[in-house]
């Protein structure tokens, strides 16, 4: 091979690539509207990205997968842990993470500010990215609704919840009734011991309380029930 | 050395190496955050977010500074002729070393860009640029001036001028996420696998053929074939960042197949650099400098050859993007491609800037093997934990700090590891800075 030769093989390999690379690039511009669905980029949205930049949360967290791999991924983060996960998170992270082996700085974001983040979480959430994190795949039962299950297989409380009625007015996971508060984070609120006296006295822990006293449950049933709320956190 | 103002590499030299110990140092320190926990008021004043802005951009300075070092030394050989102006060189190091020293200082207090790798916010930014101006107008006008061409000089401008260019498109504010990573990546991805390599390439080109002796036209007739090859599969393959963005879909198939290819031009290399040392012409003075860059080429395939081409697959980086496997490949690649070249260049030509014909080679091995064993097996612990990660955390399903909890042991394991690689390091950036010539023994 001559330096001639090589010099078109250099010319070839380069050229071509970077033409393929830049004709798709423009095609990819034709078509990243409708897979970000940029018509839904607000203000509030862009204030958010603005807001997320500001906080250098992307050296810990990663987003689309980029960025630091310290803290968890937050793609789907409020399909995963829900908008009241995110604020409690944001806001509260020395309380969030008491009991972690890792904890997350408390930035003392305002609430308004708090709102702009989960607009662009909740934008970034709809991206059609090819499914991605697997972790959080629609494919798959959420982790919620998993952690539901195997509590309910192990634990006598989810059994005495499922089958006492509590659900006729209670809600976990989104499935039950809506007349009582949806109980998916009920353990942030309230003690086990402040649960199992809302069970059997609602009104002395809440004198607005709607809910009838639960006589019919025995001391067992109750202190199952409540340890199992109890750690719905 | 030949000319004067070759001088000026020196202190480029010198600083990129205090930089690079300073880097390994705060890597130990984000080792520690990931295997023991850090209290909350600390956290609260200096997080892992800012330790990691300080750990990569100080190796972004170090090695550009490496690079910009290595060109000041390279090109009056080259052209046969002095820097066009050694001042603009001084202003340049001033500038850009100001501009690290701020920036630094300013992630400790939050004031941040907040793009990983690209944090430096404006308008210190405006000042790199700045800086990588004066930069290409002084190595530009030296060419310019001497009018003396070579195929080595031309790749060592292009890749240059490439990597500037790429420099600004990390600068807008996009408000699309999309986007934002669609052109965060021509910053990264083709500065590594694009600029860098033509960089790389013209210098492990000119130390090849002062050390070997080897005719000038066969090491760049292989320049050429390496760097069309770098560039024919690096461009393209930049689609292997852009699976699970919100692009179209086709960059499944263009990552996918490109990025395939991506081990070639570096197992090319490998190949070169040993064809060149066996047909050496001339004797070998110093058998260290030698050994580097072998190693640099063995470990160039290894960390962005074979690692990268381990999770690049789109089946595989399904699981694996954005865990610890990337940390992994990342920190062998970083280490073989970029900081053994400059550790090449440096053993190269701090010898001659010090007027040391032959170097005693006691620390520098002692350096050299202490830092390549303890990042490959970091390499090692770093990536169990990531497969420990891809299946736990997103086979399984396992929750994020519960996988977390099963990978510390490795962590912490890389942590022990990241203090013998601080040792190697220490040892290797003493030997350059106080370098001794060879102590002949009696018989």
């Amino acid at each position: 091979m001559t330096k001639k030769a090589a010099f078109w093989i250099f010319l070839f390999g380069t050229l071509s690539s970077a033409a393929l690379f830049l004709v798709l690039t423009w095609d990819m511009h034709r078509q990243v509207d409708v897979l970000s669905r940029a018509d839904k980029l607000s203000d509030t949205v862009i204030a958010g990205k603005k807001s997320f930049e500001k906080h250098n949360c992307n050296d810990c967290h990663t987003i689309l997968g980029f960025g630091g791999y310290y803290a968890p991924d937050l793609t789907r983060v409020v399909q995963r842990v829900g908008e009241d996960g995110v604020r409690y998170r944001i806001k509260h992270p020395e309380l969030a993470f008491a009991a972690s082996v890792r904890k997350m700085p408390q930035q003392h974001i305002p609430a308004a500010e708090i709102e702009n983040l989960l607009a662009f979480f909740s934008w970034v959430g709809e991206i059609d990215n090819g499914d991605w994190p697997p972790q959080d795949s629609k494919k798959r039962l959420t982790r919620g609704e998993k952690r539901l299950v195997a509590m309910a297989g192990v634990s006598p409380g989810a059994a005495v919840f499922k089958s006492k009625g509590c659900m006729n007015c209670h809600a976990l996971g989104g499935s039950g009734g809506s007349f009582g508060p949806a109980l998916d984070t009920v353990g942030r609120t309230l003690s086990t011991e402040q649960i199992g006296q809302y069970i059997k006295e609602p009104k002395s822990v809440n004198p607005q309380a709607l809910m009838p006293p639960q006589t019919d449950l025995t001391d067992r049933e109750l202190e199952e029930v409540a340890k199992f709320l109890g750690n719905l956190k | 050395m030949e000319y004067r103002s070759q001088r000026i590499a020196h202190w480029y030299f010198r600083i990129a190496l205090v930089l690079f110990v300073l880097q390994v140092m705060m890597g130990l320190w984000l080792a520690y955050n990931y295997t023991f926990t850090v209290p909350q008021e600390i956290v609260d004043v200096f997080p892992f977010a800012t330790a990691r802005a300080i750990h990569t951009n100080l190796l972004v300075l170090w090695m550009l500074l490496g690079f910009m070092g290595g060109t000041y030394y390279i090109v009056p050989e080259e052209t046969g002729s002095e820097v066009y102006s050694p001042n603009l060189a001084w202003l340049q190091l001033i500038a850009l070393v100001a501009t690290g020293v701020i920036a630094i200082i300013g992630f400790l207090f939050g004031w941040t860009k907040g793009r990983p790798l690209l944090e430096i916010p404006p308008p210190l930014n405006y000042v790199v640029v700045i800086g990588a101006l004066i930069f290409l107008f002084n190595i530009g006008m030296t060419m310019f001036k001497a009018k003396r061409w070579t195929v080595i000089q031309g790749v060592l401008l292009g890749g240059l001028v490439f990597l500037a260019l790429l420099y600004l498109f990390g600068i807008p504010f996009y408000k699309n996420e999309v986007i934002d990573w669609y052109y965060w990546w021509w910053v990264i991805h083709l500065w590594v696998e694009g600029a860098w390599e033509l960089v790389t390439g013209a210098i492990m080109a000119f130390v090849l053929l002062k050390l070997t002796g080897v005719e000038r036209r066969v090491v760049e007739k292989w320049l050429y074939v390496e760097i069309g090859l770098f560039l024919f599969t690096g461009i393209a393959g930049t689609g292997h960042h852009y699976y699970w963005i919100g692009a179209p879909k086709y960059w499944l198939w263009i990552g996918g197949v490109f990025s395939a290819l991506e081990p070639l031009p570096i197992l090319l290399m490998v190949i070169d650099t040993m064809h060149h040392v066996k047909h050496r012409q001339t004797q070998i003075i110093n058998p260290h400098t030698w050994t580097l860059a072998v190693g640099c080429a063995i470990f160039h395939f290894i960390g962005a050859g074979i690692w990268g081409f381990a999770h690049t697959l789109p089946q595989i980086n399904y699981y694996t993007h954005g865990s610890q496997v990337t940390v992994s490949h990342g920190h062998l690649a970083f280490f073989g491609a970029y900081a053994l070249l400059n550790l090449t260049v440096f053993y190269f030509a701090i010898p001659k800037l010090k007027g040391i014909e032959v170097y005693q080679p006691t620390r520098a091995k002692l350096g050299f093997w202490t830092m390549c064993s303890a990042m490959m097996l970091m390499g090692l612990t770093f990536g169990i934990a990531g497969v420990l990660q891809s299946y736990l955390e997103r086979v399984l399903g396992m929750g994020y700090m519960t996988a977390q909890g099963h990978m510390r042991l490795w962590m912490g394991i890389t942590l022990v590891l990241g203090v013998f690689f601080l040792a190697g390091v220490v040892v290797t950036v003493f030997d350059l800075l106080f370098m001794k010539p060879a102590v002949r023994r009696a018989e």
